[in-house]
């Protein structure tokens, strides 16, 4: 602790036990208590309590008081936990005649959660526990969750005492406090009351999950009859819990796969479950690294039985393969389809999330059933859009329940979306394909589910093979992109901000990564497509214009303009006049930001209208960022400038240290020259202005140009060659400072420039700028100052924030 | 039904001082429907502290499956803030309800937010510019009193609230059970905003905050008067005034005002605007002027209030100019930026005045000058000496004590719920809705639940063959009058339904089957049992004037469906057993006949 907080720490001691004085803000104890922790940590706790007998004196005093309010209550026995943490402290403070004088609250029970030493203090075990078994139902959440995670750690706290060598199986010779606390969870598990039952079921779920000690064995043993009991009882109570429980010892480390009872019980488990809980047990158990491959496939069957019930719901026979053809329906899993639309919708969501999240992973089962399972997807689909036939009453039933639910829609088209990382047959590529179009066509399809129908779309569309004949793409997909325009060119006239920015982002995606297919070329300049997008560079929301300019900046990347207009190069042009004028003028920053990323990206990839004349280029956009109000678009500027500079002075160095050093490059130009160019564009005018920016991230990006370009110029031998500083030279830069170089100097001469870079502490000014902008704020004695000076200035009834 | 914040509800510590600007964010769960209201941030924490810890949902399953819909009331990022990391990074993909103006403005006070996160260093696990609009797709929007029925069960609509532009209350619904949340709002108009008001919806619980739970509060006008007084003297005596503020809310409001005065006073030091966001700002204010205060609207025509004739965009080199000035800034609590920029270069002057119209957190600098302390220590050890003015003024617009109370009278819910409060002001606020509205009221604490049972109604449709058949008797309806009506009750495709018996035996494919009571009554009478027969035939058309009473040949008597015979046991011959039976369609004739004739038959007959 530093001297000045040390001076601080007894005034404000005094402050928080006085009952009237006020505490600033309701994070002002909670920053206080991190820095007790960190405090504590560094060094000795029990020297920190020796010297500042305030902090004793502020504990002893509170639990006198009787008008204190909850917040100082409760820090303060939080602040005594962290200190009994301790042994030293412990016995210093005497805690335990602290615990349990207060009524309820969590903060007091973690005063238990650190000291080991407490349990082997002779008295309060007993009442102490009573007190949490209470707690644990306690109405709010949080002392009931502290409550139980604290009779977890007493438990692994007395086992970890008790049972030092061997497992004791019988529990005969548990500590006694060990021996309560299983006794109560026994006692809990055959409740008739659930949450009883919740409780109970919590604190082994934590106890598996926490210790991997070879008592939780023994502890399985003892318990695990009552556990398999639950799974007698109709309905079973806590189920959500009980999943939560078993797939927790299932992990455990401590079980063996050899552990048969545990996999019957999850085996009984996934029989005898409702709908809403089997999914995400047989979803975890398909996860598990080990375990026995007859469970794995129930559990598969499980997972898959909504998705075979919708097939068979809907595909007429002889029709292609289905999910666990020849198997019953599950009669609840059934029930659970047609019981209600919502019940519907919620299980065939949870079945598609669940198969999503197992689609990906290694541990997946194989054989992977991947085109029943796009066969599935693609058929819900059709169920939500009406266009499926059901063959059965209960696919009749299921086209009325989920025509146009808007949730099952989402959830498909992710799955389908997953599916297209695997390898399926064409036909059902090509189903999958036409399910989506349609659902892009569909006049009643949601933002939401066009938005996921776009992102699938794209997902297929690049995982699609690409074949060795005359074809770019796909045989299919030349047609296929063709009817996409066509929806592409209605959903960019929506009315929807959210459907045409979708599409605009789709359209920017795609054309990244087949800019360059001569068939997606050939299909987009036959669409009225590029020129849609132009005049969304006009749209009334932001955030369309800024995807408008992201996409035609993407399309112009790739040479996109319709090629047989005459206009074509003018068409171009346009668009750099356009895009400037969006800069210069747009009221909001979205588009400014991503015409400066548009640039930026053309001056990398040295796009035609910018290699005419880079300099002009250059120039022009530092000075339209550089009057920017939003600080992204000047970053976006520093950025813009960097590139300009590595293609000026060369690229950056690397310092990767098993790269094989390759001798420097030849500059493109010499320096001088690269100077002048650079002071022509007006970048070191831009970034001295920069440097002094009221927006941190500025400064600190152009900081760290500057280091580049004063890095590379020492690398020209010619820097010694630079004339000696000047006064006048070096006052420059804090003009930029003090704001009177409000105009830009458009006739700097190189050396000037050097000397005032030399004489800039930028080491300095980096270190300054990385820390945070608060740093100063946030420091303990800042806080304590704060707490201090609250006191008295605050009334009440101000609370007003917004 | 029950509610649970599992962020903070905004209350204060005991003792009336302590302050927050904490992250509202109830969780309701009503007749199995989980909806979340509100998704705010707490300002003054740094790390995972100032978004809600939602581990206390996920730990129910996956969080699209468990929430049904999210509602945000109102941009204020202490209700809204959170919202992008709650569904772009954790992972919620349901719809999400809000306002149309709420909508608009709320990505540019995350945007103005996030560039705060990103200014303090370290600031992981924050959302981006990305994610905040992603986020801002799955909103739905919703007009002021629609109806939106969010799936086939769940309904939601939206009241005015008045508080900021585009604050609504949501009435939320499944089937006979409701909820009305408040979120922040005000029961008296302002210079820009209407006053809150809701329907007579008699919701089961009304979930209200109550910041000013016990403050009958003063008028708006003398705060806004005192605030031109400040501004006016200040720039008389050649003095620059700083307001620091937020892109968006509070910044507008005060502009209305200083502008309205410089045009009533004809003044001409100059007011400018800082943020770069004036434009796009006033274009939503613009845009949305049905949600303004009726003035507004009216004078709308003529001249927008949201168009300043003297208020200008702000270039950072005026700071160094001369003679006086008003400046509004950005942001608002002087943590970075602009605004601690300007306040670094005016605070050794004592003819300045800085002017902070919000609360601001602990560590900022905004926070240590409200607190008195006037010798500041800024980057790289520089101590700056604070000696401009510094005023503070509260502009919130919260209802008070008295407004609650209106707006618990307007919506006569069946229990309150307070929010948003301090534990003693809530409890005192809790009694007076107790003892005088009658109205049972809850103040849980933050992370508590709180379990309301409601009486369950099923709704049941009525077939309009049945309707037809009760007006063919002749019975026209009668409004507010209750009526007997007979039919039968069916549930199919988990509707209920009443419809003729006739009816339901079709729909359910049964066959009907005829069910009648039979009763033995004793009477003494020493006659045979042809006459007994005919005494109480003679007897029954006496009394039963309206009825068809027969003698039928073979002696027995019916009345209607009902047929009475007359039995001699052969045990005793002075007793005659009459034996009567009657379908249950006439149960109740039935019923009386059998009653009637325990009594006997009249001394005269006999």
């Amino acid at each position: 602790m530093d001297l000045e907080c040390s001076r601080l720490l007894p005034a404000l001691c005094a402050v928080l036990v006085d009952p009237r004085q006020p505490v600033a803000d309701d994070t002002c104890l909670e920053k206080l208590l991190d820095w007790f922790k960190t405090v504590t940590e560094g060094e000795s706790s029990l020297l920190l309590l020796q010297e500042h007998p305030c902090l004793v004196e502020l504990l002893s005093h509170v639990l006198k008081l009787q008008d204190l309010s909850p917040g100082v209550l409760s820090f303060s026995l939080r602040v005594a936990g962290i200190f009994a943490a301790q042994e030293n402290c412990f016995q210093y403070l005497q805690v335990g005649s602290l615990l349990f004088s207060q009524p309820g609250g969590a903060p007091g029970l973690r005063l238990l959660s650190a000291p080991p030493f407490f349990l082997s203090s002779p008295a309060p075990c007993p009442g102490a526990v009573d007190t949490i078994f209470s707690l644990q139902g306690d109405s709010s959440l949080f002392v009931a969750s502290a409550a139980s995670q604290l009779l977890v750690h007493i438990l692994a706290l007395s086992m970890r005492g008790g049972a030092k060598e061997q497992p004791c199986l019988q529990g005969d010779d548990w500590p006694t406090c060990a021996q309560k606390i299983m006794g109560h969870v026994e006692e809990s598990l055959c409740s008739t009351v659930t949450p009883k039952v919740t409780q109970a079921l919590n604190i082994l779920t934590t106890t598996f999950g926490r210790c991997q000690s070879p008592w939780t064995e023994a502890l399985w043993v003892r318990l695990s009859a009552s556990v398999a009991c639950l799974l007698e009882r109709d309905p079973i109570p806590a189920a959500h819990s009980l999943v939560d429980l078993l797939l927790c010892v299932a992990r455990s480390p401590v079980f063996g796969s050899s552990n048969g009872s545990l996999w019957e019980m999850v085996a009984q488990a996934l029989s005898c479950l409702g709908p809403a809980h089997v999914g995400p047990l047989a979803l975890g158990i398909l996860k598990l690294e080990h375990c026995p491959q007859a469970l794995r496939t129930q559990a598969f069957q499980v997972l898959l039985q909504p998705l075979a019930c919708v097939l068979k719901a809907t595909v007429q026979a002889p029709g292609p393969l289905g999910l666990l053809d020849g198997m019953a329906d599950d009669a609840m899993m059934v029930d659970a389809l047609l019981a209600s639309k919502s019940s519907c919708a919620g299980l065939l969501c949870r079945t598609l999330a669940h198969l999503e999240e197992l689609q990906p992973l290694p541990q997946r089962p194989s054989p992977w059933p991947q085109a029943p399972l796009l066969g599935a997807a693609v058929t819900v689909l059709r169920l939500c859009d009406g266009s499926a036939t059901p063959v059965s009453s209960v696919g009749g039933h299921l086209c009325a329940t989920l025509a146009g639910c808007v949730r099952v829609q989402r959830a498909a088209l992710d799955f389908l979306g997953m599916l297209s990382q695997g390898t399926s047959p064409q036909e059902l590529v090509t189903q999958a394909l036409a399910v989506l179009l349609e659902c892009l066509k569909s006049p009643g399809s949601s933002p939401t589910v066009l938005k996921k129908a776009f992102q699938a779309t794209l997902r297929w569309l690049l995982s699609s093979p690409k074949t060795s004949s005359c074809s770019d793409l796909g045989p299919h997909i030349p047609q296929f992109l063709r009817e996409l325009f066509l929806v592409l060119q209605k959903r960019l006239c929506s009315p929807c901000w959210e459907v045409r920015d979708s599409a605009l982002e789709f359209l920017t995606q795609l054309s990244r990564h087949w800019g360059g297919e001569a068939d997606f070329r050939c299909a987009l300049l036959a669409s009225e497509v590029p020129e849609l997008a132009w005049q969304l560079l006009q749209d009334p929301e932001s955030y369309v214009r800024a995807s408008a300019v992201t996409a035609t900046g993407q399309l112009s990347s790739w040479g996109l303009h319709d090629p047989t207009s005459p206009q074509h190069a003018v068409a171009r042009q346009s668009l750099l006049r356009e895009l400037l004028r969006i800069l210069s003028a747009d009221s909001e920053g979205f588009p400014r930001r991503a015409v400066m990323q548009v640039f930026t990206e053309w001056l990398r990839d040295g796009h035609a209208d910018v290699t005419r004349d880079t300099e002009q280029f250059v120039a022009t956009v530092l000075q339209v960022a550089s009057r920017d109000l939003d600080w992204e678009v000047r970053v976006q500027g520093l950025e813009l400038a960097l590139v300009f500079l590595g293609q000026t002075l060369g690229p950056p160095h690397t310092h990767c240290p098993y790269a094989v050093a390759l001798p420097e490059a030849a500059p493109a130009r010499p320096l001088t020259e690269a100077l002048r160019a650079l002071c022509h564009v007006g970048l070191f005018d831009f970034a001295f202005r920069a440097l002094f920016d009221c927006d941190r991230p500025v400064a600190q990006k152009s900081c760290d140009l500057l280091l580049f370009l004063r890095d590379k110029i020492a690398s020209y031998n010619s820097l010694r060659e630079a004339s000696p500083n000047t006064d006048s030279v070096e006052a420059a830069p804090w003009r930029w400072r003090a704001h009177e170089q409000t105009q830009p100097q458009e006739d700097q001469e190189p050396e000037a420039v050097l000397a005032m870079l030399r004489s800039l502490d930028l080491e300095g000014l980096q270190s300054t700028l990385a820390e945070s902008s608060d740093h100063v704020e946030k420091s303990p004695q800042s806080l304590l100052q704060d707490m201090l000076a609250t006191g008295g200035f605050l009334q009440g009834d101000e609370a007003d924030c917004y | 039904m029950c509610g649970t914040g599992f962020g903070h509800f905004r209350w204060l510590a005991e003792g009336g001082a302590g302050q927050d600007v904490g992250r509202s964010c109830i969780l309701v769960s009503i007749a199995g429907k989980n909806v979340m209201l509100d998704c705010g941030m707490h300002m003054g924490f740094n790390d995972d502290r100032r978004f809600p810890d939602f581990s206390y949902i996920t730990q129910n399953g996956r969080l699209t499956d468990f929430l049904d819909c999210v509602i945000i009331s109102h941009f204020h990022l202490d209700h809204c803030g959170a919202l992008p990391y709650f569904s772009e990074m954790v992972g919620y993909d349901g719809p999400i309800y809000m306002t149309h103006p709420t909508q608009a403005i709320c990505p540019i006070l995350l945007e103005d937010y996030r560039k705060i996160a990103v200014d303090k260093k370290g600031e992981a696990n924050f959302f981006t510019s990305q994610m905040i609009k992603d986020c801002m797709k799955k909103v739905v929007a919703v007009h002021l009193h629609q109806t939106v029925q969010v799936d086939d069960e769940l309904e939601i609509k939206a009241y005015y609230a008045g508080h900021v532009l585009g604050a609504a209350m949501f009435q939320i619904k499944v089937g006979s059970e409701s909820v009305v949340y408040t979120g922040d709002y005000n029961m008296t108009p302002d210079r820009h905003l209407g006053a809150a008001w809701i329907d007579k919806c008699r919701p089961n619980l009304l979930i209200t905050e109550s910041t000013y739970a016990t403050t009958i509060r003063d008028s708006k006008r003398c705060r806004e008067r005192d605030f031109l007084k400040k501004v006016h003297e200040t720039v008389e005596r050649g003095g620059k005034v700083l307001i620091p503020v937020f892109a968006l809310g509070r910044a507008q409001e005060l502009c209305i005002l200083l502008e309205t005065f410089w045009e009533r006073m004809n003044l001409k030091v100059p007011i400018y605007f800082s943020t770069g966001l004036t434009e796009k700002a006033n274009h939503y204010y613009k845009l949305f002027i049905p949600w303004t205060n009726q003035k507004i609207r009216k004078t709308f025509v003529q001249r927008n209030m949201f168009e300043f004739k003297h208020i200008k965009a702000f270039d950072r080199a005026f700071a160094d100019n001369p003679g006086p000035m008003v400046v509004f800034a950005t942001p608002g609590m002087l943590h970075a930026g602009q605004s601690l920029q300007i306040f670094r270069k005016w605070a050794g002057n004592e003819k300045n005045m800085v002017i902070m119209p919000g609360y601001c957190v602990q560590g900022t600098v905004g926070h240590k000058i409200l607190s008195g302390q006037r010798k500041l220590e800024m980057e790289g050890r520089q101590v700056l000496e604070v000696k401009m003015q510094v005023e503070y003024m509260s502009f919130s617009a919260h209802a008070d004590a008295k407004g609650i109370m209106q707006l618990v009278g307007q919506a006569e819910p069946e229990s309150v719920l307070l929010v948003h409060g301090e534990a003693k002001k809530m409890e005192f606020l809790k009694q007076k809705i107790e003892q005088e509205l009658r109205v049972s009221c809850y103040m849980p604490a933050n992370g508590e639940t709180v379990t309301l049972p409601t009486s369950l109604s099923i709704p049941v449709g009525i077939s309009l063959g049945l309707l037809k058949q009760e007006m063919a008797q002749g019975l026209l309806p009668e409004a507010k009058k209750p009526r007997l009506l007979h039919g039968t009750l069916i549930m199919k495709d988990s509707n209920f339904r009443l419809v003729s018996s006739e009816q339901a035996l079709k729909e359910l494919g049964l066959a009907e089957h005829q069910l009648r009571f039979t009763c033995r009554v004793h009477l003494h009478d020493t006659r045979k049992e042809q006459e007994t027969a005919l005494r109480v035939y003679s007897h029954l058309k006496s009394i039963l004037k309206d009825h068809c009473v027969q003698h039928l040949p073979d002696g027995s008597v019916t009345v209607e469906s009902i047929l009475i015979q007359a039995a001699a046991p052969s045990e005793d011959p002075g007793t005659k057993v009459l034996l009567v039976s009657w379908t249950y369609q006439d149960e109740e004739l039935g019923s009386f006949l059998t009653s009637l004739l325990k009594k006997g038959l009249p001394q005269a007959l006999s």
